[in-house]
């Protein structure tokens, strides 16, 4: 146990309030990034959303739709981490209302372009408007939804609508991303627990976020970004359900998800943190990320397609077994074996 | 609805009861012959079996009923001696099980288009059982209504005029339902994901369970439309103590308990920072003690357990325990019981099961 001794020569030198390595190492290693490279895909949205605004063309929709997809995936890696600033100001419906599952939103969104509402066309006014038409879903719509080829020939409102959709995402990327490149604020308080940290009283409080995220992310994958569509029947399945199926983005969000969770592991480095006769867990939960990402290899194009080629679509049921398979392994193994209890009563709240 | 008399009930346990009693270790029945007080919980088994414990006021398991899935609150009719379990949301069964062990235990679907949210109550005869559950195409929240003297046939349902109801209780008049309105909007192809919350808005409700008729309606202020009301108990005045979770910032302390008085609107209770900060914005479980004038709250996510003075409002006791949530009044104090496995009685000492992980409510069944 390579931490005991760590833990020991740190206790001479640093006073109370030590600060949490594994937090610190996830902070600089997996959330400041994924936030930071949020905030440089959507300004690079912002950019090529105007561009299309001041010259519409086949090339300048095609790289806006580009920039969508760079977004949508940078998005996917940092949402896993939903806690702190994100979860001011309503940003995370801000940035993806979804599952709009009475098509509430979308028919906001047809509503504004079909009347061109004035107030959506401006960014400050549009942050005041309904979540469902501030962020992703109604982005994807109007640049990738019926009607969306027009902005090549210079749709002029939907093209500002989209612009404005677009400066209002990297307004918050920004935001999000500034507070976590502080070291005050959420990055202190999370990575140096003590008795009069108002979130994070001991390091346990600390490390349960952070397994929380990987478990509610983990869920967020199973139960609703992959359960949204994929029904237990094909017969069932709702591929209009999908996440981003208009910009064919279903399964590379997925990825992208899981690749923010594997990274998060990788840099929380839990081998160091662990007996040597659990030291086989790290090495596991790698093992099921491989397994997951294997299983998405390749798999990308119109969702309808997908769930109609049994191969393709029991990749996808393959992916839901080993998502339950890790977040079983993370939450009944690795929070044990971190000293945590497992949050039976307290994992989602009831 | 038809009113069932008591000759069905005895009808129902001499038919059912000898066979089961058969089944319960000698030790069991001997624990259930020796003890004051009786307790049932759901949990999982360290075997990652789910099912409901019956407890004795000393922290020992009796004996358990298997359960389907993962199970949430019990509630009990002293008429018929009978308890029901109902699944945690978004969950799809009811198991009608007697903790004596005299009957074999009976699972109720929920019929096709709803699911259970963990919580229900009998009437003050036994006749009828009401259960939250969720209309979920229409977002709408609704009152099962079952007949216990009819294999609990699913015989009406009211609405509970709010979406995500949780727990309800019924009020010491026997007529009026009061229903936790959580106000957050779930469905189940999105297994538990919240789809509301920018535009949630909590209530309490007062529902007429003869008539189904709205008596009351409460709303918390407009800044606090994100504190999801969730848990409730009834002090000895008659006032409904309920308790929050909150859905907005973490970096955000609202008030997380309140009363309310009939025909008074909702009076939030301020507690001292510490305490408020111990809950970590999350209340699992109210348990009010009529003798002792106390009201507790548990919260797992913050390992923490207050104790309230009814009258005043007042904190008069906190307590740390990993994974507190359920709570039951007993004696002069309460029962708890912990995700980690804890029994904690009301007196003596904790009681540590390797064997179960409690899920959030205890009950006393006798």
């Amino acid at each position: 146990m390579r931490t005991a001794l760590v833990a020991i020569l740190l206790a001479a030198t640093v006073p109370a309030h030590a600060e949490n390595a594994t937090i610190r190492n996830v902070i600089d290693g997996f959330v400041r990034p994924a936030y930071a490279d949020f905030a440089a895909t959507t300004t690079n949205l912002e950019t090529r959303a105007g561009e299309l605004c001041t010259a519409p063309s086949q090339v300048s929709l095609k790289a806006a739709r580009a920039a969508f997809r760079d977004a949508a995936r940078a998005w996917s890696v940092a949402e896993t981490v939903r806690f702190g600033p994100v979860t001011e100001e309503t940003r995370l419906e801000r940035i993806l209302f979804w599952p709009d599952r009475k098509s509430i939103g979308l028919k906001q969104v047809q509503r504004a372009l079909a009347e061109e509402d004035p107030t959506a066309i401006d960014a400050t006014a549009l942050t005041k408007k309904s979540v469902a038409m501030q962020g992703f879903g109604a982005l994807e719509f109007t640049l990738f939804g019926a009607g969306a080829d027009d902005l090549a020939a210079g749709a002029a409102y939907r093209c500002a609508y989209a612009s404005a959709i677009a400066t209002n995402l990297a307004g918050m990327a920004e935001t999000i991303a500034s507070a976590w490149a502080e070291e005050d604020g959420i990055v202190g308080l999370w990575a140096n627990p003590g008795p009069d940290n108002p979130l994070f009283r001991e390091d346990a409080e600390a490390m349960t976020e952070l397994l929380d995220v990987a478990v509610h992310g983990l869920e967020l994958v199973r139960d609703v970004r992959l359960g949204g569509f994929l029904a237990d029947k094909a017969e069932d399945d709702r591929p209009k359900q999908a996440l981003f199926w208009r910009s064919e983005m279903t399964v590379a969000a997925i990825r992208a998800d899981l690749d923010g969770m594997r990274t998060l592991f990788e840099a929380a480095d839990f081998g160091t943190l662990i007996a040597d006769d659990m030291d086989w867990l790290p090495g596991s939960v790698a093992f099921e990320f491989a397994n997951a990402a294997r299983a998405l290899d390749g798999l990308d194009g119109p969702v309808e397609a997908m769930l109609a080629d049994p191969e393709r679509r029991g990749r996808l049921e393959y992916l839901a077994i080993v998502t339950s398979g890790l977040s079983d392994t993370i939450g009944g193994k690795l929070a044990p074996a971190l000293g945590l209890t497992s949050g039976f009563s307290s994992l989602d709240g009831d | 609805m038809a009113r069932p008399g008591l000759i069905d009930r005895r009808t129902f346990m001499a038919g059912a009861g000898a066979a089961f009693a058969a089944g319960l270790s000698g030790r069991a029945t001997a624990a259930l012959a020796g003890t004051d007080a009786l307790f049932a919980a759901a949990f999982r088994g360290h075997d990652g079996a789910w099912g409901v414990g019956i407890l004795t006021e000393q922290g020992k398991v009796v004996h358990t009923v298997a359960l389907p899935a993962r199970g949430h609150d019990v509630t009990f009719d002293p008429v018929s001696g009978r308890s029901v379990v109902f699944a945690r949301q978004p969950g799809a069964f009811l198991v009608v099980f007697d903790h004596q062990g005299r009957a074999a235990p009976v699972t109720i679907a929920s019929i096709a288009g709803r699911h259970f949210y963990g919580h229900g109550v009998f009437s003050p005869d036994g006749a009828l059982l009401y259960a939250t559950e969720n209309d979920f195409d229409n977002a709408a929240g609704m009152v099962g209504v079952y007949d216990a003297s009819d294999a609990f046939r699913r015989v009406g349902e009211f609405p509970t005029y709010g979406i995500g109801p949780h727990e309800l209780l019924l009020l010491p008049d026997g007529r009026t339902l009061a229903v936790a309105n959580g106000g957050i909007e779930t469905h189940p192809d999105f297994g538990r994901a919240e789809l509301n919350l920018a535009t949630m808005q909590p209530s309490l409700t007062l529902v007429d369970r003869v008539t189904g008729d709205l008596v009351e309606r409460h709303v918390l202020e407009t800044a606090l439309h994100q504190l999801s009301i969730r848990h409730m108990d009834i002090d000895g005045s008659g006032a409904l103590w309920f308790g929050c979770q909150h859905r907005g910032p973490d970096a955000e302390r609202p008030p997380l308990v309140g009363r309310l008085k009939r025909g008074d609107g909702p009076d939030l209770i301020v507690l001292p920072d510490d305490a408020l900060g111990a809950m970590r914005n999350y209340v699992g479980a109210v348990a009010a003690n009529r003798q002792a004038g106390t009201v507790a709250l548990s919260s797992p996510q913050g390992n923490a357990l207050l104790v309230l003075e009814a009258a005043s409002g007042r904190l008069i006791a906190r307590r740390d325990l990993a994974e507190v949530c359920g709570l039951a009044s007993d004696g002069a104090d309460f029962l708890a019981t912990t995700g980690a496995g804890a029994i904690v009685p009301a007196a003596g000492e904790a009681v540590m099961d390797a064997e179960h992980s409690w899920d959030n409510h205890v009950l006393r069944v006798r």
